[in-house]
């Protein structure tokens, strides 16, 4: 009607880009909740769950008290969170001393462990559960090929990013379940010390994914780590005429150095626009067919910082995951990078470790009832809102976990002792509004 | 009591928002991020209800005057809540008109206006329907079913899913009449949203005796609504029409 002959409003295109990232996070944390509803395992089998690094000090068993399971977990939540540290830190030395190579190939390696070995045993959980019929030889070869096709999608730059979404989704979801099998007690507590590690590690400067950070962007080199990219908007306006291009974080502060002699420690600043700020802001880059002209906008590097729109700044985070298995001598070790960050086409990166502990979080509290799932999806997708505007606001790396994990803790436990009785009561007895 | 059964439920309670979400919200994403943190609001309202009733529950279930409280206390604070919601999406307004003036776009049309309203009335009413009905869906999926002793003449679950049906609607047609009353200052529709809101958690409570006679109540006080809505909203004519369809199909379906 009426509408075909308006022009666009800006109603169209704005959060485009936080809708591009809440998509694969909740496709994630869904594909969890429907995994452990299916598999959902009663507390006395769980409790013979092999022995993971999460489960070293203590195993929980369904007769202790509360406060030795808490003491448990707690204790637990440490023995991870060292190991956590201690393993970052040695990946910083390997990054420091320029094995890239080595990284490059653990990371594959990583992920065709994941995807083999521990997307097997849930394809073999589910087989089970609905008695498909199946017989080894054709498991294997589909399994092997579906591996190998994941690791190629890791490594290789040029596959359609489509299907490199869907392989890291399909890893983060595959981490998130193992994980949602560990005892209740030190899942919650494990998720919060895995958020406050988070806090410490990034704002600290002691913290091994500032230097990491730090090191990436005076070398303008990528960490070569699992992280989630979201295809980039693609601009129609007439754009960049004044606009900046923003390549990436490392590029845009040494043309800060260059251009203002700013202090490249204090902030490293990401401006994700979603609508073209022509004055005072910056343009992302567009999709790879526009690119030309831009990039030589961006070589230049002329920066505005005056009003960027939506801030996201760089965290790289890295954080490796031991998990042993009864079968298996070595540790496997998963690159996974954590926190919000821009693209070489400057598209949003969110690294996988946070799609991983939400839906941890989501498929921890469907273990319990699915009114505690929605409460924390929402809970979890308004911390991922919030940590975006905080980073807008001040301009600061800042990691992407504490505010969800937190919120989504909150809301659980304010939905299961309160929410859930006063809905049920109502009810039951007819009493809607 | 099946699989089936338990998706029909779920279907029932949110159909017409599903159909709304893709016809409408899911080609913004500036309204789904309207529709998420809408729901997020009012999950947060509930949260609130009953962190102030837990200490009182569970109600004796002979007496009527302490859910007469409970709704009116409920309805009250709620409607508190748009009104802040209002004066939080006045704000919101002015930011974009500003932005918009930056970029150099029109500022916001009153379609615009309106399909805010719209999501964040949908917001309220997916909360509704999502944990008064479909967070309780979870038996329904096994090998039985529940009645309750105030209607025993249905399963629970259809019961609340339709009545969940009945508020989405009201909650996501009431946000946009009241945002447009509080707009133009028409008090008439900023008394009619509370008032309706008011009418349908008591008429649920108090028609429990003849299920049949409720649920056409209900559809009649919808009905009425949703003629006014259109008289006021310029929604677009196939979502109109998708949800009166359903309306009426499930007049019919409740009045044989």
């Amino acid at each position: 009607m009426a509408q075909n002959q308006r022009p666009a409003s800006i109603l169209d295109t704005l959060g485009e880009e936080i809708v591009r990232i809440i998509t694969p996070v909740s496709i994630c944390m869904l594909m969890v909740v429907i995994l452990v509803s299916i598999l959902s395992l009663d507390d006395s089998s769980s409790s013979s769950a092999m022995p993971t690094i999460a489960t070293i000090a203590y195993s929980e068993t369904g007769s202790d008290s509360s406060w030795d399971k808490f003491m448990g977990a707690l204790l637990n939540s440490l023995v991870f969170v060292a190991v956590v540290t201690a393993v970052t830190f040695i990946l910083v030395l390997l990054f420091y001393l320029r094995c890239t190579k080595f990284l490059k190939i653990y990371l594959g390696f990583s992920a065709f462990v994941v995807l083999a070995f521990m997307g097997g045993e849930i394809a073999l959980f589910l087989f089970e559960k609905f008695s498909f019929p199946i017989d080894c030889v054709t498991f294997l070869v589909i399994l092997y090929n579906f591996a190998v096709v994941g690791v190629l999608a890791v490594f290789i730059s040029k596959m359609a990013i489509l299907v490199t979404q869907a392989y890291l989704v399909v890893i983060g979801m595959l981490v998130a379940y193992w994980f949602t099998l560990l005892p209740e007690w030190t899942t919650w507590v494990l998720l919060v010390a895995m958020a406050l590690y988070d806090l410490a590690a990034v704002l600290l400067p002691v913290g091994p994914l500032r230097l990491l950070v730090e090191l990436a962007i005076s070398r303008d080199e990528d960490i070569p780590a699992l992280v989630y990219e979201a295809r980039p908007v693609a601009h129609h306006d007439s754009g960049s005429r004044d606009g900046v291009v923003r390549r990436r974080v490392w590029s845009e502060r040494r043309n800060v150095l260059h251009d203002s002699g700013g202090d490249v420690n204090s902030n490293a600043i990401l401006s994700g626009n979603a609508g073209s700020n022509l004055n005072s802001g910056v343009v992302l880059s567009v999709a790879s067919g526009h690119n030309d002209t831009r990039l030589a906008g961006a070589e230049e590097g002329r920066v505005v910082e005056a009003n960027a729109e939506l801030s996201a700044p760089l965290i790289d985070r890295r954080m490796n995951d031991n998990m042993h298995r009864q079968e298996e001598d070595d540790t496997s070790e998963n690159l996974l990078l954590e926190g919000i960050g821009l693209g070489s086409t400057g598209a949003i990166k969110l690294g996988l470790g946070d799609f991983i502990f939400y839906s941890v979080l989501v498929g921890r509290a469907a273990m319990y009832d699915f009114m505690t799932v929605y409460a924390c999806y929402l809970a979890i997708v308004a911390g991922l809102g919030v940590t975006l505007m905080l980073l807008a606001f001040y301009q600061k790396a800042l990691p992407a976990l504490p505010v969800s994990i937190m919120l989504g803790v909150l809301f659980y436990l304010l939905t299961r002792l309160l929410l859930e009785v006063f809905v049920v009561q109502c009810s039951m007895n007819l009493v809607m509004f | 009591m099946t699989v089936a059964a338990g998706i029909g439920y779920a279907l029932i309670a949110l159909g017409p928002s599903l159909s709304l979400f893709v016809a409408v919200i899911s080609k913004k994403p500036f309204l789904i991020l309207t529709v998420l943190s809408s729901t997020l609001l009012w999950l947060i309202s509930l949260i609130v209800l009953s962190g102030i009733w837990r200490a009182f529950l569970p109600l004796k279930s002979t007496t009527w005057w302490p859910f007469a409280l409970l709704i009116i206390s409920s309805v009250g604070f709620q409607e508190g809540l748009r009104v802040l919601f209002w004066k939080v999406y006045k704000r919101l307004e002015d930011t974009l008109d500003a932005f918009a003036d930056r970029v150099g776009k029109p500022r916001l049309f009153l379609t615009d206006k309106m399909q805010i309203a719209l999501a964040g009335g949908l917001g309220h009413g997916v909360a509704h329907a999502v944990f008064f009905c479909l967070s309780l869906l979870t038996p329904a999926f096994g090998p039985a079913t529940f009645y309750v002793d105030r209607c025993p003449q249905m399963p629970f679950f259809l019961i609340s899913a339709i009545i969940a049906l009945a508020f989405v609607t009201i909650h996501t047609f009431s946000m946009v009449i009241a945002f447009n009353g509080y707009a133009e200052g028409n008090t008439t529709d900023q008394y009619f949203v509370p008032v309706v809101h008011l009418v349908a958690g008591m008429v649920v409570k108090s028609a429990f005796a003849r299920c049949f006679c409720l649920l056409s109540q209900k559809f009649s006080l919808l009905r009425i609504l949703f003629l006014i809505v259109l008289k006021n909203c310029q929604l677009s004519p196939e979502t109109a029409l998708v949800v009166f369809v359903w309306l009426n199909v499930l007049c019919h379906a409740c009045s044989f």
